[in-house]
């Protein structure tokens, strides 16, 4: 369905790219850093797709092992397409996505002084990615609004990128007179109320701005990477089973879904076809987790808008699913079912029943729960025309999940992609035309009941068969892109292997992240009072945003002796504070 | 009257030491209740007693570029205003320890100091989420205490007397005035419930925007008089109320079950609405609130001047 799209997409950029059809739902679109910004502006009056990524990655000791599948083409394209294998290059990908299909612009610039144009004027959505881009692997993004960093701390030395392959902990050590991040760039005459990094409105830290008149917000920014925690570096350094263990724990509340990104791509570069009966469990466990997911949102956006009893009673209701994960894989965090080439746990016919029992008390609160979020006076006041995002403005700043169908936008990957066991169990995506608050919280709340009869025509229908395969140590060269519809939105993974052990990337984009730019913008002319409001109705997740790195310090912050701790160094300490020095 | 006897009507019963303590156990009532509305356990009985004495033994912390004085000050005001209206009304069902013509509105001008106090306080700080506090509850001051003064001054102008103590009495010996002004009683526990910014009139401290409104830089002695201050004044308003619309307090028994039944009133509304941002509280009682009152007073004084016995 997407070959002609891409016959178009060729047409219309032939001039300004050479592009390679590289399978029916993939395109790679290699360009020059000089013709990127005609191309992908050819490219988004085609209309085709939103942009869901940008990955960077250094090919330092790796350019020789250029995927086959992905190879620049032959003679005639982009100068400098043709690498010296000794010293490398860094490629930048910009993936734009339309359904199952991926088109992916590919721009290659040397290690020294890479420099590639902001696509932020024809992309506004573009501009986050491109600042963790520069920031994590020191590519220059020339007509990038100059600002504060937004993901490495602010100590953080100039010019050191931990993204490089050339990268080691020693240089980063942290700068003494760093500038604050906090409360520095206030112009006179505004008066700007700080949210985080702690604040009770926020579980987790992240750091906005909005400047004020009166009660009525006038300006907003955001500041993230308070809770980076070097994952997709770390996952460089372990092996592809390791890795999925460090995947898993990038957030606490949907940690099964970046699990199954994970192992649905690896799966698909070893070319591993899975036991149908594990792509059942994983996706029951995927339903599950969005359903106590869903649930913790809806209280958390209640207790926003200052209706508590609403918190109270969702998460004493959730608890029933926070119960069932836990009878089924022993955690209520980190459920740890995935493995490679299959699943951990198998769910029984005692394990099945007590799953419909919990679905069907669930279900009675999740109508009772409607009723509330649709009926209620109060409530209503909160949510009704508040925080609006049009389709349109939806769609030109990216957003994704639950956030883009409360505004209308059909999409859903579990429908327009299915992955796991979703072709066979196939979902209807829940859409809502009015764009506002309580657009947000009926989509969710609806999208509960289809997760119950998701589960329960899985839970009588199961297929059965093995539970796993066994993996290969070794993962053949090439790169693979996996997404997968997490509870906030499109998760999405790029993931490369150069044949080893190891992963030689693993990039992660979050769905919270595709969703900042729209919250920016549609908070400025709101009350102050509906910001919390706002914020909360994207269900931002600052844990899946931040995972790329940070540092600890032995001695006290501020004192003379700081620096960098080795993974030994915090392996050593581990042991002695909770072991007593046992190895 | 007897100088000791005067001493002890001040500093131990009726004002004082069992004022204190009184209002202490109304808010463990109202959290209790507040929390099994809510499904939760709620806290156990002398939490409000531990939670006032935890704050009084913590490190006051004064910010910087705040009045000292001030700052010391006005938590001290705020408490002082709402023990000198205990004596007025009629504390635990007995006769007001105090009382003069007029006395229903001092009383009423007391309670605001409450209000006042928290505004000045957290327009005395450069915190951002005091500022904003500060306004807010100024702004809610301006709200709510014309509907809460005009729904008291019902039941007054039926009893022809601004003496708390005989309104007290005329309403014992007639109808229940929840009965002959229903609007008024309504106002007056709305009222209240802004007043003492309960929810879902709590936009001045809405914690997920401005952490603790105006009150934010507080941390030891000054929070914890402040607390106390606004307790007390949630018995005071419970007691006035029961008093004028709920057929008068003649002895204990009476006032508490009158009082708690109030309180479990509110309880209730605290925990059934969703928190209103300051304009939807502002616009609600000019519109309403306000509205509603002076209906209520006009009839009252046009039947008042028919000469219809109320």
């Amino acid at each position: 369905m997407s070959a002609p799209m891409f016959s178009r997409i060729q047409e219309t950029l032939g001039p300004l790219a050479a592009c390679r059809i590289s399978t029916d739902t993939r395109m790679d679109i290699e360009t020059s850093p000089e013709r990127l910004l005609p191309a992908v502006t050819a490219f988004r009056a085609l209309n085709w797709g939103f942009l869901s990524a940008i990955t960077g990655l250094d090919t330092l000791g790796a350019a020789a092992s250029q995927p086959g599948a992905v190879a620049p083409p032959a003679a005639g394209a982009t100068p400098g397409a043709s690498p010296a294998p000794s010293d490398g290059h860094v490629d930048v990908l910009y993936h734009f996505c339309q359904g199952p299909s991926i088109a992916t612009f590919r721009v290659r610039v040397p290690r020294e002084h890479p420099s590639v144009p902001s696509i932020g004027a024809v992309v506004p959505s573009a501009v986050l990615f491109e600042r963790e881009l520069s920031e994590m692997l020191g590519v220059e993004v020339a007509g990038l609004p100059k600002g504060k960093r937004q993901f490495l701390s602010d100590d953080w030395p100039q010019g050191v990128h931990p993204l490089r392959k050339d990268f080691s902990i020693e240089a980063a050590t942290p700068v003494a007179d760093s500038a604050p991040a906090v409360g520095s760039d206030e112009a006179p005459g505004t008066f700007i109320v700080p949210i985080g990094p702690q604040h009770p409105a926020l579980k987790e830290p992240g750091h906005f701005e909005f400047a004020v008149d009166g009660e009525i917000v006038t300006g907003a920014s955001v500041r993230l990477g308070y809770v980076h925690r070097g994952i997709e570096k770390g996952a460089e350094d372990r092996s592809w089973v390791q890795a999925l263990y460090l995947v898993e724990r990038i957030c606490g509340i949907c940690s099964h879904i970046h699990a199954t990104a994970y192992t649905l791509g690896v799966e698909a570069l070893a070319g591993m076809v899975v036991p149908p009966r594990a792509q059942a469990i994983r996706t029951i466990v995927c339903e599950l987790e969005r359903i106590h997911s869903h649930l913790l949102w809806l209280g958390v956006a209640a207790h926003e808008a200052g209706f508590d009893t609403l918190f109270m009673y969702s998460w004493r209701d959730r608890e029933t699913v926070m119960d069932l994960l836990e009878q089924l894989t022993g955690n209520r965090v980190n459920y740890s079912v995935n493995l490679l080439g299959g699943v951990k746990y198998d769910i029984d016919a005692a394990a099945a029943d007590s799953i419909r029992r919990g679905l069907d008390f669930l279900e009675g609160r999740s109508k009772h729960y409607l009723k509330i979020v649709t009926t209620d006076e109060s409530f209503l006041r909160r949510t009704r025309n508040v925080g609006t995002i049009s389709r349109e403005k939806s769609e030109r700043l990216g957003t994704v999940g639950p956030t883009a169908r409360a505004s209308g936008v059909t999409i859903d990957l579990r429908a327009a992609a299915p992955y796991a066991a979703y072709g066979e169990f196939p979902i209807t995506p829940v859409v809502d035309k009015r764009c506002d608050q309580e657009a947000r919280f009926v989509v969710r709340v609806k999208e509960l009941f289809e997760c119950f009869r998701l589960i329960r025509q899985i839970l009588d229908r199961m297929p059965p068969g093995d539970l796993s395969l066994p993996a290969p140590r070794k993962v053949a060269e090439g790169e693979v892109i996996s997404r997968v519809e997490a509870p906030r939105g499109e998760l999405f993974y790029y993931l490369r292997s150069t044949g080893g052990v190891k992963p030689d990337r693993v990039k992660v984009r979050t769905p919270s992240l595709c969703n900042w730019a729209a919250v920016v913008n549609v908070v400025v002319g709101q009350k102050l009072a509906d910001v919390p409001v706002i914020l909360a109705g994207i269900d931002p997740c600052f844990s899946c945003n931040d995972r790329s790195l940070t540092l600890r310090r032995r001695g006290r912050a501020g004192s003379e002796s700081v620096e960098a701790w080795s993974w030994e160094d915090l392996r050593a300490h581990g042991l002695r504070y909770y072991g007593g020095g046992r190895t | 009257m007897n100088v000791a006897l005067t001493v002890v009507a001040l500093l131990v019963f009726p004002g004082g030491l069992f004022v204190i303590a009184a209002s202490l156990a109304y808010e463990y009532v109202d959290r209790k209740l507040v929390a099994r509305f809510q499904n939760r356990v709620g806290p156990r009985w002398f939490q409000p007693l531990a939670d006032f004495v935890k704050l009084l033994v913590k490190e006051e912390i004064v910010p910087e570029g705040v009045n000292r004085g001030l700052f010391n000050g006005l938590p001290l005001a705020a408490l002082a205003g709402a023990l000198t209206a205990a004596l007025y009304v009629p504390m635990a069902g007995l006769a007001p320890s105090w009382g003069f013509r007029g006395d229903l509105i001092a009383a009423v001008y007391l309670l605001m100091m409450m209000t006042l106090c928290i505004g000045l306080a957290g327009a005395n700080t450069q915190d951002r989420f005091s500022l904003v506090g500060a306004v807010r509850a100024l702004t809610q001051l301006f709200s709510y205490e014309a509907p809460f003064l005009l729904a008291l001054l019902g039941p007054a102008i039926a009893a022809g007397t601004w003496r708390i103590s005989e309104v007290n009495g005329y309403a014992r010996e007639h109808l229940w005035m929840i009965v002959t002004q229903p609007l008024g009683f309504l106002v007056a526990m709305i009222g209240l419930m802004g007043k003492l910014e309960l929810p879902p009139f709590d936009a001045p401290e809405a914690e997920t925007e401005i952490v603790s409104g105006a009150l934010t830089e507080y941390s030891g002695r000054g929070l914890a008089f402040f607390r106390l201050g606004r307790d007390i004044e949630l018995l005071i308003g419970l007691t006035l109320i029961s008093a004028f619309y709920l057929g008068g307090l003649g002895n204990p028994l009476h006032f508490l079950l009158k009082t708690l039944a109030l309180l479990a009133l509110t309880a209730g509304l605290q925990s059934l609405f969703a928190r209103l941002r300051i304009d939807q509280t502002v616009g609600l009682w000019w519109r309403a609130g306000a509205v509603l009152a002076l209906v209520q007073l006009l009839v009252l004084i046009v039947l008042k001047y028919l000469g219809v016995q109320l």
